[in-house]
């Protein structure tokens, strides 16, 4: 056979009017986007004392795996330009180093599987608790980039396996638009054609 | 090959809509023709299609191996000066790369005849991959072809695979997917590589390239302020090169596709230096730079083609001294290359074209366009076919 044996034509399909999905807040709350999705189970600790408890690391790889977390969360947690728009979302936020606002971890992920031990990341991403009073979100779990991964309180969750790989980078973004100018100049020219720089 | 007539699939508009096929008709005119199909026989897609695209993907790895060694022939490709060590540290490095489209001229019979490499930039991605092999499926369906009928294209499966190896070779990185705004046809494009990206388990973002911002550090940034690490843009080369952000380009840690060595493949010099290389080779055809013109004098037609462009734009046919533009274009001040003309075959009033795919360096799948006219563009109709 020259051809594609097996396509899942469900994963295919898009419904009428959800192609490109607008992200709804700042934080860009992801709608659920696949059904089927790999899942896995993860806990959720607020600190080392309930990582001892709860899981089966020991003192020390939980202090490890703290520090860890908060690392992440200093460097791919939301940020704000302001206090005000920090605590509108999440209540209790911090200061940044670099002039910006972001939340206070609420606790981090650790795999409950004990196979995953050998991985040596995703283990430890920070999540963080919404809590927007009427939002659809309120008091939901989610993680940096704005998955939600379940109501807040619960020990364990189960979890998109994305959700438990490391998160990009946030940054301060201090300019935008230095490309494209040269499609748009192109596109000036009106030669009627459809758009597009593709060939 | 052969151009068949065969009846719509009933509903099949319903059905685009349903998988999110919007573009099949623009400006009023189908872009999607499915009142005929064209029909291969295997020895023709083997020997013919599959086998010569394989190999000239290796000769065009040969040509960008010798460009790269090359400070006078960077300079013949107008790659610019300050993005020659960008250019040649992702070749040395082996930055992967995704795919590409190699263009035929193809009759039924004889070599196909190379047109050009689309290494950068390809479209028509989603209608080749998805779109005809479920218009084969529907058709073999509802008995309209045989049920043995196949179809060059492994695309979708080769895609998903490339997917799960890339992430092997970047682990950690979220990709993000880029084209301009307003084009639905690049949108869409784009949206079915995320498609089969996410398929191979890949973390996937989308901004626009306009969108793009920078950091402090001259990171580049989403829309989100997420600092971009891996990126795939359907947006051309030369022109990031050339653009404000083009000074930041190598010195920030991303992994890009396709990788810049791609500059130098997606490049109508390649044509020439392949001519250079390989000559007399049966799938190529003679091609010069401007300055050697006077090899050319045993042609009695050439095609003008501009080092960079798109979409055929800006062809011309050149015949002594007589100059006859085919199509207008914004491209041309890089300079031209010249192609032994060779024109596309005829089916009935239809001059057809052959895409020939690759997923990195494998033969994937093919696509036909036509035309009313002897240059393909943007607006051609695109045709599927079977395997018969």
């Amino acid at each position: 056979m020259k051809r594609t044996r097996h396509i899942n034509l469900d994963r295919m399909r898009k419904a009428a009017g959800s192609r490109f999905i607008l992200r709804p807040l700042a934080l860009g709350v992801a709608a659920a986007l696949v059904g089927c999705a790999p899942r896995e189970e993860v806990k959720v600790v607020s600190s080392v004392d309930d990582c001892v408890d709860s899981t089966r690391m020991d003192e020390q790889q939980c202090e490890a795996a703290y520090k860890k977390a908060l690392a992440e969360a200093e460097r791919t947690g939301p940020k704000y330009r302001s206090e005000h728009l920090c605590e509108s979302e999440f209540g209790n936020c911090r200061e940044t180093g670099g002039g910006m606002w972001m939340p206070l971890m609420t606790g981090f992920m650790v795999a409950s599987m004990l196979d995953d031990r050998d991985r040596h990341y995703g283990y430890y991403n920070p999540v963080y608790r919404y809590s927007k009073p009427h939002s659809n979100y309120y008091n939901r779990l989610m993680t940096a980039d704005g998955d939600v991964i379940g109501r807040y309180g619960k020990t364990s969750y189960t979890v998109d396996r994305s959700s438990t790989r490391p998160k990009p980078t946030v940054s301060r973004t201090v300019s935008r638009g230095g490309f494209g100018s040269v499609a748009s100049a192109k596109s000036s020219w009106g030669g009627g054609r459809s758009g597009g720089w593709g060939g | 090959m052969l151009r068949i007539p065969i009846g719509e699939r009933p509903g099949w508009q319903a059905r685009a809509r349903e998988f999110g096929f919007g573009f099949h008709t623009m400006y009023g005119e189908p872009y999607w023709d499915e009142s005929a199909y064209y029909q291969f026989s295997l020895e023709q897609v083997e020997r013919d299609i599959e086998d010569p695209t394989g190999e000239i993907h290796q000769m065009c790895l040969e040509v960008v191996a010798r460009v790269v060694a090359d400070d006078e022939l960077m300079r013949r490709f107008r790659i610019p000066e300050s993005h020659w060590d960008f250019v040649r540290t992702s070749w040395e490095n082996g930055d992967p790369s995704l795919y590409s489209r190699l263009d035929f001229a193809y009759s039924g019979k004889g070599p196909a005849k190379l047109y050009e490499n689309n290494a950068d930039t390809p479209t028509s991605l989603y209608e080749t991959g998805f779109w005809q092999w479920l218009w084969l499926q529907d058709n073999v369906d509802r008995r309209a072809l045989p049920l043995q009928a196949d179809q060059f294209n492994s695309l979708q499966e080769k895609l998903v695979n490339r997917f799960r190896d890339l992430q092997f070779l970047t682990p950690g990185r979220v990709l993000h997917f880029a084209c301009c705004k307003d084009t639905e046809e690049d949108r869409g494009t784009v949206q079915y590589l995320e498609d089969c990206a996410r398929e191979a388990e890949l973390d996937c973002q989308f901004v626009y390239i306009e969108d793009i911002g920078r950091d402090a550090e001259g990171r580049f940034t989403d829309l989100d302020d997420r600092v971009i690490t891996w990126m795939f843009k359907l947006y051309p080369w030369e022109f990031m090169f050339r653009e404000a952000y083009g000074e930041y380009l190598g010195r920030n840690n991303i992994r890009w596709l396709e990788p810049p060595w791609k500059a130098i493949l997606s490049n109508k010099a390649l044509l020439p230096m392949l001519w250079k290389l390989f000559p007399d080779h049966p799938n190529l055809l003679p091609a010069f730079f401007e300055d050697e013109l006077d090899r050319a004098g045993a042609f009695e037609a050439l095609v003008k083609k501009p080092i960079f462009s798109r979409e055929g734009a800006n062809i011309s046919i050149v015949r002594g001294g007589d100059i006859q533009s085919l199509s207008d274009g914004p491209y041309g001040e890089e300079g031209f290359v010249y192609q032994a003309l060779h024109a596309l075959p005829q089916f009935g009033r239809n001059h057809t074209l052959i895409g020939s795919w690759l997923v990195d360096d494998e033969a994937a799948g093919m696509s036909l366009r036509e035309d009313d006219s002897m240059i393909t563009q943007d607006l051609s109709r695109y045709l599927p076919h079977a395997i018969v």
